[in-house]
């Protein structure tokens, strides 16, 4: 069963009396355990995809299915709800609260999904421990390295145990070194089971993926499989 | 529900207090506000009580024969003019009146009084009869009050008040020593309780209190001279009209004429009092919602400037699963928290100046106001942080999380 269906999807937004099709019938299947990548130019398309898919935007037209919840007829509580559960988001600058420790910033989501504080620490605790952090878990991102707050922005990403994980441009704000660690730990991610959608321009990145597909002028150009 | 409410309670709180001068500058209207509603309860229930006393003092059933009236629109140099109260009056009404239960006739002579080393200026004394003991509300704290024979003989007996007593025999036994009242020497053999200021102004326990015989033989026969009365309660009026006629009638006033003495007691002073308490309650209750609607408008300002700020923040707390309730109860917090800062600062202040106002009127502030107050501060971190918080909530997260 398909995890992720996109049926006819078009959204339309009017800048200055001007049409623009951000996303021009746009159709897409993922399963469970894909990695994608998308990719595609500047203005293609794939951020108002990949806000889509995040359930942070509706589509204006067609058909958006998650696990068989019917997402483009939902309401904004609904949509908070399900970007809590079933979502890790991890975002090119991070994001993380920089007055709050590595620990806390891994326990927000579980705050709004309202779990118990015993069980919702030992939750953040695995989670920092499953990307390596556990000696940092009391830091604050200012006391942290760029490839360690991403880190903790995974950890933050992972711990409600999403169906998918959604990271835009992950590595674009750190140096290569960063980068490399980061993406090892979507690649571990991948293997354990998880289903990884993954934002980016670079071609090495998305030679990560298990599968990658190319917008241009919002329409899927391109849809690449390559089983690893 | 109950970590969400703790995890905004950090959020509020580190927000504060990670822009101090911003949030003190911010609160200021409510620590004004709530400082003004504060003080004017402390000011009222001090001026509540000490009004209390006094007119405990004067009585509610005593009728006070005077040449001047205590209020009332009359010229004070007609009243001026008036014949002085005639002291053997007072046995007219005893045998007459009907609704008369004590008559003490009253004669007022300030002089210095001297024990030793010790001297004190401007003490009030009075002259008066046993019957005295009767009407006033001061009870003889030690020894006693002078008998009736001792009223009508020239007896130097003395009552002390309390502020004679601590100055002239500190903590020593007064009963039975000698102290001298201008020129001459009289015998304590009373001390009366402390009774504190009449209204706030003069000491009630600044006075002495002497036979009326030996006051007018030894001090005036001409100053200032009164006659006291406590009639029943319950027939002021009456005892309004009797007394008035009577008096009327030992002076030989005619019908045409008006009257040329006053009939005073205390419930003129509870008119005034009621007026001024509005007057101050008044003029609190403006200061306060003036300030609490200025300082509101200050938090509603900032807490928009708070999120504009932490417009990232919103959007990273939305893509986490954070419902536009969640947001608004975050920043609903935030103001909440800021007037609440505000509210507990301003009850601060007003607790210390409590102090200075219990030096005037022996008061504390009244908690049920201080409560009230915390209430109102809520209430004012609500309404202002509406607006901000619905706007935060609103925010679409896309948007936010784009926000530079």
């Amino acid at each position: 069963m398909s995890l992720i269906s996109l049926k006819n999807i078009y959204k339309i937004y009017n800048v200055g009396g001007e049409e623009v099709r951000a996303l021009d019938g746009v159709d897409l299947t993922i399963k469970e355990n894909e990695f994608l990548a998308i990719m595609g130019p500047s203005g293609s398309g794939k951020s108002t995809l990949m806000n889509m898919i995040g359930c942070l935007d509706t589509p204006t037209s067609g058909l958006y299915e998650f696990e068989g919840e019917k997402v483009h007829e939902m309401d904004d509580n609904q949509l908070a709800s399900i970007r809590n559960r079933k979502i890790g988001f991890v975002f090119q600058t991070f994001n993380l609260l920089p007055k709050a420790t590595a620990q806390h910033n891994v326990e927000i989501p579980l705050i709004y999904g309202n779990v118990r504080r015993d069980l919702r620490q030992a939750m953040a605790a695995d989670a920092l421990e499953s990307v390596g952090l556990e000696d940092r878990m009391h830091h604050k991102p200012n006391e942290l390295s760029g490839g360690q707050r991403q880190r903790v922005a995974i950890a933050r990403a992972l711990v409600n145990r999403p169906s998918i994980i959604l990271a835009d441009e992950p590595t674009g704000n750190l140096d290569s070194k960063s980068g490399t660690e980061i993406l090892e730990i979507f690649d571990i991610l991948y293997r354990a089971g998880n289903t990884i959608i993954l934002v980016t321009h670079e071609d090495y990145i998305a030679s990560h993926a298990n599968r990658t597909i190319r917008l241009f002028d919002g329409k899927i150009q391109e849809d690449i499989s390559t089983t690893a | 529900m109950f970590s969400l409410f703790l995890e905004n309670l950090r959020i509020s709180l580190s927000a504060v207090l990670a822009n101090k001068m911003r949030s003190l500058l911010t609160a200021l209207g409510v620590v004004i506000g709530i400082l003004a509603v504060t003080l004017m309860g402390t000011l009222i229930s001090g001026l509540d009580r000490s009004f209390e006393k006094s007119m405990e003092f004067l009585g509610k059933d005593v009728l006070y024969i005077r040449k001047f009236e205590w209020f009332g629109d009359k010229e004070w140099w007609e009243m001026r003019n008036r014949p002085n109260i005639k002291i053997k009056h007072a046995d007219v009404i005893r045998d007459r009146s009907r609704y008369a239960k004590y008559v003490a006739p009253v004669s007022e002579w300030y002089t210095s009084v001297k024990r030793g080393e010790n001297d004190i200026g401007g003490v009030r004394v009075t002259g008066t009869t046993d019957e005295y003991a009767m009407i006033t509300t001061a009870e003889i704290e030690k020894g006693r009050f002078f008998s009736n024979s001792e009223s009508r003989s020239g007896s130097r007996v003395a009552i002390i008040g309390k502020d004679i007593a601590d100055n002239l025999f500190d903590k020593e036994n007064s009963i039975g020593e000698k102290i001298r009242i201008g020129n001459y020497t009289f015998r304590v053999i009373g001390e009366t309780e402390k009774q504190g200021k009449f209204l706030g102004m003069f000491s009630l326990d600044k006075q002495i209190i002497i036979p009326i015989g030996t006051h007018q033989r030894l001090f005036t026969r001409r100053g200032w001279t009164g006659i006291n009365v406590k009639v029943d309660g319950n027939q002021i009026g009456d005892a309004i009209e009797e007394l008035t006629a009577m008096i009327r009638q030992l002076r030989h006033i005619r019908p045409t004429e008006e009257d040329n003495f006053a009939l005073n007691r205390q419930d003129p002073f509870k008119e005034q009092y009621a007026m001024i308490k509005l007057a101050i309650g008044g003029t609190g209750f403006f200061i306060t919602v003036l300030s609490l609607v200025v300082g509101g408008i200050g938090i509603a300002n900032i807490m928009f400037v708070s999120v504009k700020e932490r417009t990232r923040e919103i959007g990273t707390r939305k893509a986490l699963g954070a419902t536009p309730k969640m947001i608004l109860g975050q920043f609903l917090m935030e103001s909440v928290t800021i007037c609440l800062f505000g509210g507990l600062m301003g009850m601060g202040l007003a607790w210390g100046g409590s102090f200075i106002i219990d030096q005037y009127f022996p008061s504390d502030m009244p908690f049920g106001l201080a409560f009230t107050a915390l209430g109102l501060s809520v209430f004012v971190g609500i309404i202002s942080g509406l607006a901000p918080s619905y706007k935060a909530a609103k925010l679409d997260p896309i948007d936010a999380l784009r926000y530079e």
